[in-house]
């Protein structure tokens, strides 16, 4: 008996190890082929083609920075990104909570008319085409609202916020309008200081995926002058794209094509992603919390 | 307070879908949406009969079908090992390591999986070729490799995000339960597959019930950013296909005939996975 629950301890001692080097090594995968873009960035384009850059930078330097910042137009394409982002998720934001505080309330006239009227366009999810023929009819092409107006709530957050303030204790409001605070009042004043944390949540939810996404911009904007900083990324790697192709072709001239941007690209890629590095620490103490309601429907 | 929200529902949710009668029109922009002809199903006919449409079909599916039988287990065993870490420091640190590539935009993660993947200067055949001498792999110009980094690189981005509410319903499992296994002397693989598993098989069932209403779906912006044309015959999907034909070349009814076949079959996976859903005895989506 004590022979093999010993056994059991070493085995077990052994699977443990193995279990944390498996995760370690996962995650380190994980995070590898952006390790592996930073390093390259800072790297020599001869080092990046002679296939020395692995872990660190080689010959390190700030050249592929300076190409990409020189003319100008990865400055602009940040800023409105920026302006996107910002409006986009004020926008968000102010809509969800309009809409979530009187959907939370069972009292609410016709609300399981209205849940399911919300709940038919998670369901039934119309295409591509008379979207952009709707958004070119109003006139929307080429402005940010074509980018704002379509997603003004992202359904799935507003139940979200909807569950939140459904499980906050009746009796604070109850009170707060036995005081003669109307509607509006207790929303502003009562209401919106208890959902701080899941406001924060939805806030980040809603901004990380507005500087992310790049597909409405590619269908909506089609001024250079305004195109954001995803959609300057698709551009420059689908220019890669098309001379890898041209270099499976087997002509000799494309290498140059190739080889020059590499480096570039991997500068703008680390530009793209380091505002979501620097709000990610904020972002992990809410996401869980996030999921974790959005899970549980009401 | 509920004006502005109707309005939007009204205006931007539900005249897309009413816009989708253009699917049995002629429509040209010039006329709108009333001035065009009615054309009944001529381009249903148009789009059952042609090659592209069983092409794209197919691979919507296909690549589906790859996402959830490789994709779906791995967040489940993710957390089965992150449930049995004990350094709480550790487990964090995995956990964020392994998010992390969810909150990054597909125009990122694309062009860091082309760079690395990239026959001449890419890291992996780099690695290939000095350690075991392999020639360089055209990765995402190959018709047979595509599909595998399509699908190893959704992993890479949901695996871990995958694994939240699979730790949540671990959470909930009754300690007592692993106690008593322990004195009855159950080893640490038999308390896995007694307690943790069946501790979260309704969270298993549900998701993957979840997923089966989404294989119509792939992921625009994923598969977009991802493919190139030398690998259409594997890599075009039903919504790309519409992008590329509908708005570039302004084919606009006969693509709208075929996303509102996807819509419709999209529709009809959810509502009848719902169905399922209650009839397992869990609650619903609605």
């Amino acid at each position: 008996m004590k022979r093999t629950s010993r056994a059991y301890g070493i085995a077990e001692g052994m699977g443990r190890g193995f279990l944390y080097m498996f995760l370690g090594l996962s995650s380190l995968l994980a995070l590898f082929p952006l390790w592996y873009e930073l390093a390259a960035s800072f790297s020599s384009s001869r080092a990046i083609t002679a296939g020395e850059v692995l872990l660190w930078p080689v010959e390190f330097n700030l050249h592929a920075y300076n190409r990409l910042f020189e003319d100008g137009q990865i400055l602009v394409a940040m800023r409105n990104t920026v302006v996107i982002t910002l409006i986009g998720t004020s926008l968000n934001m102010l809509m969800t909570i309009l809409a979530a505080y009187p959907l939370s309330k069972r009292r609410l006239m016709g609300r399981s008319g209205l849940l399911l009227f919300i709940t038919f366009t998670m369901l039934f999810v119309s295409g591509i085409i008379p979207s952009f023929i709707l958004v070119k009819s109003l006139g929307l092409m080429d402005t940010y609202w074509s980018l704002w107006l379509p997603a003004l709530v992202s359904t799935y957050n507003l139940f979200v916020m909807k569950t939140f303030m459904e499980g906050l204790p009746e009796e604070i409001e109850e009170s707060a309008a036995m005081d003669g605070a109307g509607d509006w009042r207790i929303l502003t004043q009562v209401m919106l200081p208890l959902c701080k944390p899941i406001i924060a949540s939805l806030s980040l939810f809603y901004a990380v995926g507005w500087w992310n996404s790049y597909f409405q911009v590619l269908l909506y904007i089609t001024k250079s002058s305004h195109q954001s900083l995803m959609v300057k990324l698709y551009q420059m790697i689908n220019q890669v794209d098309a001379s890898l192709l041209n270099h499976a072709g087997g002509s000799e001239g494309a290498e140059q094509i190739l080889l020059t941007p590499e480096g570039i690209k991997a500068a703008a890629i680390i530009i793209a992603v380091t505002p979501i590095l620097c709000v990610y620490p904020f972002l992990q103490k809410h996401f869980v919390k996030g999921v974790l309601i959005g899970s549980v429907k009401g | 307070m509920l004006l502005p929200i109707i309005l939007f529902y009204v205006l931007f949710k539900y005249a897309p879908m009413a816009g989708e009668v253009i699917a049995f029109k002629n429509y040209r922009f010039a006329d709108g949406i009333w001035g065009s002809d009615w054309v009944g199903l001529r381009h249903f006919h148009m789009l059952f009969e042609s090659v592209d449409f069983w092409r794209v079909l197919r691979n919507t599916l296909l690549l589906n079908v790859y996402s959830l039988v490789f994709g779906f287990p791995v967040p489940i065993l993710l957390a089965l090992l992150l449930n049995e870490v004990r350094k709480e420091w550790y487990k964090r640190t995995v956990q964020n390591l392994l998010y992390l590539p969810h909150f990054i935009s597909w125009v990122v993660l694309g062009g860091i999986v082309i760079a690395v993947l990239s026959p001449s200067t890419g890291v992996v055949n780099l690695i290939l070729k000095q350690a075991f001498g392999i020639e360089p792999i055209y990765f995402m110009a190959d018709s047979a490799w595509w599909p595998v980094v399509y699908t190893l690189s959704g992993i890479w981005r949901e695996a871990g995000w995958g694994t939240i509410l699979y730790l949540a319903a671990m959470a909930s499992i009754d300690p007592l339960l692993y106690e008593a296994a322990k004195i009855d002397g159950a080893s640490k693989w038999r308390q896995i597959w007694h307690i943790t598993l069946p501790g979260i098989r309704s969270t298993i069932a549900i998701l993957l019930i979840l997923r089966m209403g989404h294989m119509m779906d792939v992921g625009l912006e994923q598969t977009l950013v991802l493919q190139n044309q030398s690998v259409l015959d594997v890599a075009d999907v039903i919504s790309t296909y519409v992008y590329r034909v509908g708005l570039q070349n302004m084919n606009y009814s006969y693509t709208t005939a075929l996303g509102l076949f996807q819509s419709l079959i999209g529709f009809l996976l959810v509502v009848s996975v719902n169905q399922l859903i209650r009839r397992f005895g869990e609650r619903g989506l609605w």
